[in-house]
């Protein structure tokens, strides 16, 4: 029986569909079978993301008005074995489908797959409904901004008043030379005002960047940002992982200047 | 923290903020809700101010007091 992660944030442009692809991919690697489902209707990314933009034939609002099957909606990953799409739909509004649907759609899914991870839209209206309503648990992206942490505080409010029984959170693009300066919240900054578990701290790292311009995950690539989202899939299972030192990213040639810079 | 750093400024405004959305009202409500429940509570307990404290969560407003 398979678990339903919904990955929210509130605001937008924080790494919601990145998160959710790289999720979804890192999970793959411990042999684990899942399915990510795009809910932004009528702006779907997660297949750019992931680079399958053009194997689209049927998307989940098809499924749900019975279209076609869901085998025939899901398209399977060009990199990770394991690995399954449902895009949404790019000319439907978010009333097409209800939370119940989802929630149908969502434990149908469960049979098959070890994880199904669902990607949402921006905001708190219906199309954020539809994808709480099936999950058992949330992730919830933010990055080390005010407007961001305000947002994920309205969510994290919505989803406890919802029932939602796990709630975890990434912090995503964190600049270690900012927060050493002042000028930047650190993660530390970040829960206390949240105060929800932390389940991942991410670097804001080019190689993310670098990989949506491929429509690849950043695991794949040897990155920070890269083993940060593995060191997520392991605590989603349940492994303990200590948190990575993010500052430790830089090579032989920055310690040395390091070494050498007057403070 | 040193006062001037940005993220002291961030965070007092996002304490303000979230405290707001919390509880759905203007932030100055936030010292009057507390000057109430003290002067409400402390008409039928032994409280000093010191001893007093309110938190507002997103889900509960948890009140504490210590002393005898």
């Amino acid at each position: 029986m398979g678990e339903v992660i919904v990955i929210t944030s509130g605001k937008g442009g924080v790494g919601k569909t990145t998160t959710t692809a790289n999720i979804g991919a890192g999970l793959t690697r411990f042999d684990k079978k899942v399915a990510v489902i795009d809910t932004d209707l009528g702006l779907r990314n997660l297949d750019v993301v992931m680079g399958l933009e053009n194997l689209i034939v049927y998307n989940l609002v098809d499924v749900i008005e019975g279209n076609c099957r869901l085998k025939q909606a899901l398209i399977k990953d060009k990199r990770y074995e394991n690995l399954y799409l449902l895009p949404s739909a790019q000319t439907k509004d978010k009333t097409a489908i209800s939370p119940g649907q989802m929630k149908k759609l969502t434990a149908e899914m469960k049979e098959e797959f070890d994880y199904i991870l669902l990607d949402c839209p921006a905001g708190i209206e219906q199309g954020f409904q539809n994808a709480v309503a099936g999950a058992d648990r949330a992730i919830v992206v933010t990055t080390p901004e005010v407007s961001a942490i305000r947002d994920a505080d309205r969510i994290i409010g919505l989803l406890e008043q919802s029932g939602m029984k796990q709630l975890d959170l990434v912090i995503n693009r964190i600049r270690m030379d900012m927060v050493k300066r002042g000028d930047m919240m650190s993660v530390d900054d970040v829960t206390e005002i949240l105060s929800i578990p932390l389940i991942g701290a991410i670097p804001d790292d080019e190689h993310v960047v670098i990989g949506t311009n491929q429509g690849e995950p950043v695991i794949g690539l040897d990155s920070k940002a890269g083993q940060a989202y593995l060191n997520i899939c392991k605590r989603i299972m349940g492994v303990e992982v200590p948190f990575m030192d993010l500052e430790s990213s830089s090579g032989l040639l920055s310690k040395l200047t390091h070494l050498f810079k007057k403070d | 923290m040193r006062k001037r750093s940005s993220v002291f400024i961030a965070k007092n405004r996002l304490k303000t903020l979230v405290l707001s959305d919390r509880v759905h009202c203007i932030p100055s409500a936030y010292d009057k809700i507390q000057r109430e429940l003290y002067e409400a509570l402390s008409k039928y307990m032994e409280l000093t101010e010191d001893d007093f404290h309110m938190e507002i969560s997103r889900t509960q407003v948890v009140i504490t007091f210590a002393g005898d």
